[in-house]
């Protein structure tokens, strides 16, 4: 088993060489990770994830929003609920496969497009520079000055909750620091001798951007961005739990642990499901996020 | 390895020594507890401290547990007795009466010799001013947030005078033979006290009124402590206790935790899903009927419920006692706007519960599937458990052949649904919003009366009946009570005729007490009277 | 130096004008009336315009802005719309209790991560150090508010052991660290609260000690013949400043992000305050208890940085 050290090590042998070939870097970090079984293990659990959320309909064995008021409060094990029923009478298990949907999609949603506008902003105020980036650097300041879970619960308890509106928040909340990350990538890279000479040579700025930039800039973005989808899935089941995110009657895990923990005296077992999902789920993204870190990044 | 932890060690112990600094600093200084004294630990299930400035918010929980604990209102409530429904006795008033001259004007014997905490002296004139503080937006005491509280209950007020130190008058607009009614939620404050203090804001940490108890102090969203008033001007009802305190816990798993672990003696509204836990580790589960109800409004203009045989057939459909059941015997079996204990039930239509029959009127009503969709909420006060309750409601409408559709949504969403009235929402063929019924106007006539219809007023679905509307101009006009009285039960018997509402259920006001509280008298009643209750010091 | 405190100090005015200005858009971003939840179901129009007069809800935005800012620099931060209270005094009371559970928490985490991330640190790429990288990523990974329930099922309604809610018998005002009846109070707020920090310092520590300990310097050392207490002792100095600027973020965010932690405890902090003012839309106190929270962490941040510049001799060169 290799383990963090060994590929640390192997980064660090890494930093040594010059880092322009861009084909042999990939190579490499594929390279780590394929002999990095931590990290493909917790990959592999991610898609099941993902492939239990998409197949839901499939695989859930009931139907998440079918009621039972004969069967409520139901432990676990009861005939063939598996893992019990909630206080509706609906089956619990159906109701966290298809709670993955929501959970997933609040976690993802948010990062994907914090990222493409983060990075767009960030790419282009390092690139621009000058007033620009003071304006808009200076305003990503001014939301680093909040707690992520604070700015979160800020914008979405002022707008009223909703999913929609908790994706909106933790969009806004995503943005700064991965505007910031792509600003200081962008930064580094067009002061680069190669850069410098695109422009000489003429190169139009959008062209030098896509060519030059975004290849030097994805890098750090992205193993970012994968280690934010950990913080974004708990922060979402935070808003859901507080009543700011999903609403019922749809199945998520947040909610279904805000709802579930008004039985906690019937059926503490149960209560505590929906919390293990969104657990291993962020914890899996979190160790594969590390392992990409560890595969991808220069430095550690 | 012994190394690293003596370092480590080396590094907690200075540290912890900063911790406790920090903590001195961040708290506040020590009250050492108070001996030998009794102590009524109360979990309320508002989200705050109510007002303590006069009307409290909070609804009537915080009616209960704060206005009629600091204050006093000229008319009071009789929670004396379990039997019966709660009903008026002399407060700060020891007899109203409607002058024989004229159908408008009420007069208020104002009690002798009753004191405020303060020391100041009630009277005609504090009496005046209070009404004042609620009514008229010119005077430095006008409350505006107490104003838009009280507004349909001050709303009939045209002026009120002072006949002597010990009598005043209030002139209403249009004769109403309930006004009176509304004279029992108008707190008492002193004018002494506010001046005092000078504005509300500091009043609120120096309230003073006439009420069994006096403020103690109050840590705002955390606890508010009242002690014994010594010198209450009735004897009956100086508190077995010397102080009483009260602690919002607005989720029903925290009180009963709260209540389990021994934080409180006496919780509000235990969820039916902890009754069982609470028996058995010894609490006293209390429960008795009070006017409240858990019911629908049907739209009667658009969609299948203006068809009387449609309202009936849902009514059919209820099984009440599988809703009981439900919840764990928490509720009992609604047949009418008021429960059956209230002095106006009468003799009723009785919709038990009969799947055939409503199968049957639906057809007839050529209705049959009878696709309805009804707005609900999620939680909200007195709503009790609107979700299973109404997945309930739900399966039972679908046996006997309706199409349900629920459409969910936030507490205060369904409020405005219920405020702006069925024409915006159309779509809506019923509103399930719970209610309280404790007087005529509030329990019967707000949802039948044409001058009612929403936005106006409680009339959601825009219900009209002439022989209603004749009856309740009458009972206006009436001052004589037993008359009045016969005709109030007439207008709720015919409501069930007409199969006016989906009735399903009335609330028990399930209470937990600690086995160390004794002497609690529950009345069917909003509001409670905690002054007879003593707390031992064992189990 | 000096140069590069004042500069900092100044670059950090622009932000807290942006953070008020944050703050008071969150009323733009709430739908619908501002003073809702105050008005009886069936207000009249008549009605609900006293009210938004009474809370100065009627005038135009940028004068709105102006006064609220005005007041809030002098320390008044409005009028709660539910309880009549000043903001100012019910943020501050909360946030005396929110200092109180995230220092705690921060300082659980240091005793903890501090004995792990060195641990991991000297013995990098055994067990040890797995197993700590390991737990480091699952105190990040694990929901807190989850956390939460858990402990209160397993010690409060299972064992009975510890109170599953609030701040103590006689609430904050009363709290007594010394006495176990309240003291117990904190127990499980404090652990639950106290997993992300772990995780973080653990971290911090294990890669600050181990470069440390990587360096040419540490091998001189010990050719020398000094001990190995000695040089963990010396690597551990070199890293503090490190382990210490991440525990002065984490208290940051902490400050702001213990509101689940804070709700499921009913703990009465600026959390648990937030949590009410967004149950009841009242939203003086949103803006209030966010602007102050923002502020602690942006003079958090501020003093972190401060301290570090003092402390570290690299940046200080630079």
């Amino acid at each position: 088993m290799t383990d963090f050290t060994t590929a640390t090590r192997l980064l660090t042998a890494e930093e040594e060489a010059p880092a322009t070939k861009v084909r042999g870097y990939w190579q490499n970090v594929g390279y780590r990770l394929r002999y990095d079984y931590v990290t493909l293990a917790f990959a592999v659990v991610i898609v099941l994830i993902i492939a239990m959320a998409v197949f839901a309909p499939w695989i859930a064995p009931k139907d998440p929003y079918k009621t039972s008021m004969a069967f409520r409060l139901r432990p676990v094990g009861f005939r063939d609920f598996y893992l019990g029923t909630d206080e509706l009478g609906r089956d619990i298990l159906s109701r966290l496969i298809h709670g993955g949907r929501m959970s997933l999609l609040m976690g993802v949603v948010p990062v994907v497009f914090a990222t493409l506008i983060g990075g767009f902003l960030g790419v282009l105020a390092g690139f621009i520079g000058g007033k620009l980036n003071m304006a808009i650097m200076r305003t990503m300041d001014v939301f680093y000055a909040f707690p992520s879970i604070l700015l979160a619960v800020a914008i979405s308890g002022a707008m009223g909750g909703g999913m929609a509106n908790g994706m909106v928040a933790l969009t806004l909340v995503f943005i700064p620091p991965l505007c910031r990350i792509s600003e200081t990538a962008t930064t580094q890279v067009r002061g680069l001798d190669f850069v410098e000479a695109a422009r000489a040579s003429g190169g139009s700025t959008a062209s030098i951007i896509a060519t030059h930039i975004l290849g030097n800039v994805l890098g750090p973005i992205f193993i970012y961005a994968s280690g934010l989808v950990s913080v974004s899935i708990l922060i979402a089941s935070g808003l859901s739990f507080l009543g700011l995110g999903v609403e019922p009657p749809h199945p998520d895990w947040g909610l279904m642990l805000s709802t579930l923990r008004q039985s906690i005296y019937v059926n503490p077992i149960v209560c505590a499901l929906p919390g293990v999902m969104i657990f291993v789920t962020s914890l899996a993204f979190n160790m594969v996020s590390d392992g990409l870190r560890q595969a991808m990044d220069v430095r550690l | 390895m012994p190394h690293h932890l003596k370092t480590s060690r080396a590094y907690t112990t200075r540290l912890a020594a900063g911790f406790a600094l920090a903590l001195s600093a961040a708290t506040l200084p020590n009250v050492p507890p108070a001996q030998a004294q009794t102590t009524l630990r109360v979990a309320m299930t508002a989200g705050d401290i109510p007002d303590v400035t006069g009307q409290p918010d909070q609804g009537f929980e915080g009616y209960r547990f704060v206005g009629y604990t600091l204050y006093d209102s000229l008319i009071l409530w009789d929670l004396s007795r379990s039997d019966v429904e709660a009903s008026l006795t002399p407060g700060l008033a020891t007899k109203w009466t409607i002058d024989p001259k004229d159908s408008r004007r009420w007069i208020f014997e104002l009690r002798k010799d009753v004191k405020f905490h303060d020391g100041s002296d009630f009277n005609a004139d504090v009496v005046l001013w209070n009404i004042s503080r609620l009514t008229d937006d010119k005077v430095p005491h006008f409350n505006a947030k107490q104003y838009a509280a009280m507004r349909t209950r001050t709303v009939n007020i045209d002026r009120a005078e002072k006949i002597d130190d010990h009598t005043i008058a209030i002139i209403t607009k249009e004769p109403d033979s309930l006004f009176y009614i509304q004279m029992s939620f108008w707190m008492m404050i002193s004018k002494a006290q506010f001046e005092k203090a000078g504005s509300y804001e500091k009043y609120a940490q120096m309230p003073s009124g006439t009420g069994p108890y006096r403020f103690a102090g109050m840590v705002p969203r955390e606890r508010l402590e009242l002690t014994r008033n010594e010198t209450y001007w009735n004897p009956k009802r100086i508190p077995k206790h010397d102080r009483l305190v009260l602690q919002p816990m607005p989720e029903a798993t925290t009180r009963a935790a709260a209540l389990l672990s021994g934080q409180v003696d006496f919780i509000e509204a235990p969820s039916p899903d902890t009754i069982a836990r609470l028996k058995s580790s010894g609490m006293q589960v209390l429960t008795l009927p009070y006017p409240h109800n858990w019911h629908y409004q049907f739209n009667f203009v658009d969609g299948p419920f203006k068809d009387k045989r449609v309202r009936q057939a849902a009514n059919y459909a209820m099984d009440r006692g599988e809703m009981v059941e439900m919840l764990n015997g928490l509720a009992q079996e609604g047949y009418g706007t008021v429960p059956p204990s209230s002095p106006y039930f009468g003799k009723p239509v009785l919709y038990k519960l009969d799947p055939k029959k409503a199968t049957a009127l639906l057809k007839e009503a050529k209705c049959h599937p009878c696709e309805v969709t009804l707005a609900i909420s999620t939680s909200g006060s007195g709503q009790m458990q609107p979700l299973p309750m109404n997945e309930l409601v739900k399966a039972q409408l679908e046996a006997v052949g309706f199409k349900v559709k629920l459409e969910e949504m936030d507490w205060n969403a369904l409020l405005d649904v219920t405020f702006k009235g069925r024409e915006k929402f159309p779509a809506y063929h019923a509103v399930n919003v719970s209610r309280a019924t404790q007087d005529p106007f509030s329990g019967i006539f707000r949802f039948v009366m044409r001058k009612q219809w929403a936005p106006a007023g409680g009339n959601w679905g825009h219900y009209e009946n002439p022989e209603i509307e004749k009856l309740i101009t009458e009972i206006y006009n009436t001052f004589d009570q037993a008359k009045r009285d016969a005709m109030i039960t007439r207008v709720h018997e015919i409501m069930n005729d007409d199969a006016a509402m989906l009735f399903v259920t009335h609330d028990l006001n399930p209470r937990a007490l600690s086995p160390k509280v004794k002497g609690f008298v529950q009345a069917q009643s909003w509001f409670q009277d905690l002054t007879p209750i003593t707390v031992g010091t064992t189990n | 130096m000096w140069y590069y405190i004042a500069r900092r100090i100044a670059y950090a005015i622009p932000i807290a004008i942006g953070v008020t200005v944050f703050c008071f858009a969150l009323v733009f971003l709430a739908p619908g009336n501002p003073v809702q939840m105050l008005l009886p179901a069936d207000a009249s129009q008549e009605v609900v315009d006293l009210i938004m007069k009474t809370y100065g809800f009627d005038r135009p935005l940028p004068v709105q802005y102006w006064t609220w800012l005005m007041r809030a620099v002098v320390g008044d931060l409005g009028v709660s719309i539910q309880s009549n209270r000043p903001v100012i005094d019910e943020v501050l009371r909360a946030l005396a209790n929110t200092v109180f559970l995230s220092f705690g928490a921060v300082m659980l985490a240091f005793s903890i991560a501090f004995v792990l991330g060195t641990l991991a640190a000297y013995y990098r790429g055994s067990a040890t150090d797995r197993g700590v990288t390991a737990l480091s990523i699952v105190g990040v990974s694990i929901p807190n508010y989850w956390l939460g329930i858990v402990l209160v099922i397993i010690f409060a309604v299972e064992l009975n052991w510890l109170p599953a809610t609030g701040m103590g018998p006689g609430g904050s005002e009363t709290f007594d660290l010394f006495n176990w009846s309240h003291f117990k109070h904190v127990i499980l707020p404090i652990i639950t609260l106290c997993m992300v920090p772990v995780g973080m310092i653990t971290r911090t520590t294990r890669s600050a000690v181990s470069e440390v300990l990587g360096n040419e310097f540490v091998n001189t050392l010990r050719a020398k013949g000094l001990d190995e207490l000695a040089v963990i002792r010396h690597a551990l100095k070199n890293a503090m400043p490190q382990i210490l600027a991440v525990m002065g973020l984490q208290f940051g965010y902490l400050m702001g992000g213990s509101i689940l932690v804070e709700t499921i405890f009913n703990w009465p902090g600026t959390g648990f305050l937030l949590n009410k003012a967004i149950l009841t839309r009242d939203i003086p106190v949103l803006q209030g208890t966010i602007l102050i929270l923002a502020l602690v962490f942006v003079v958090t941040n501020l003093i972190v940085d401060l301290f570090q510049t003092a402390v570290d001799p690299r940046i200080k060169r630079s």
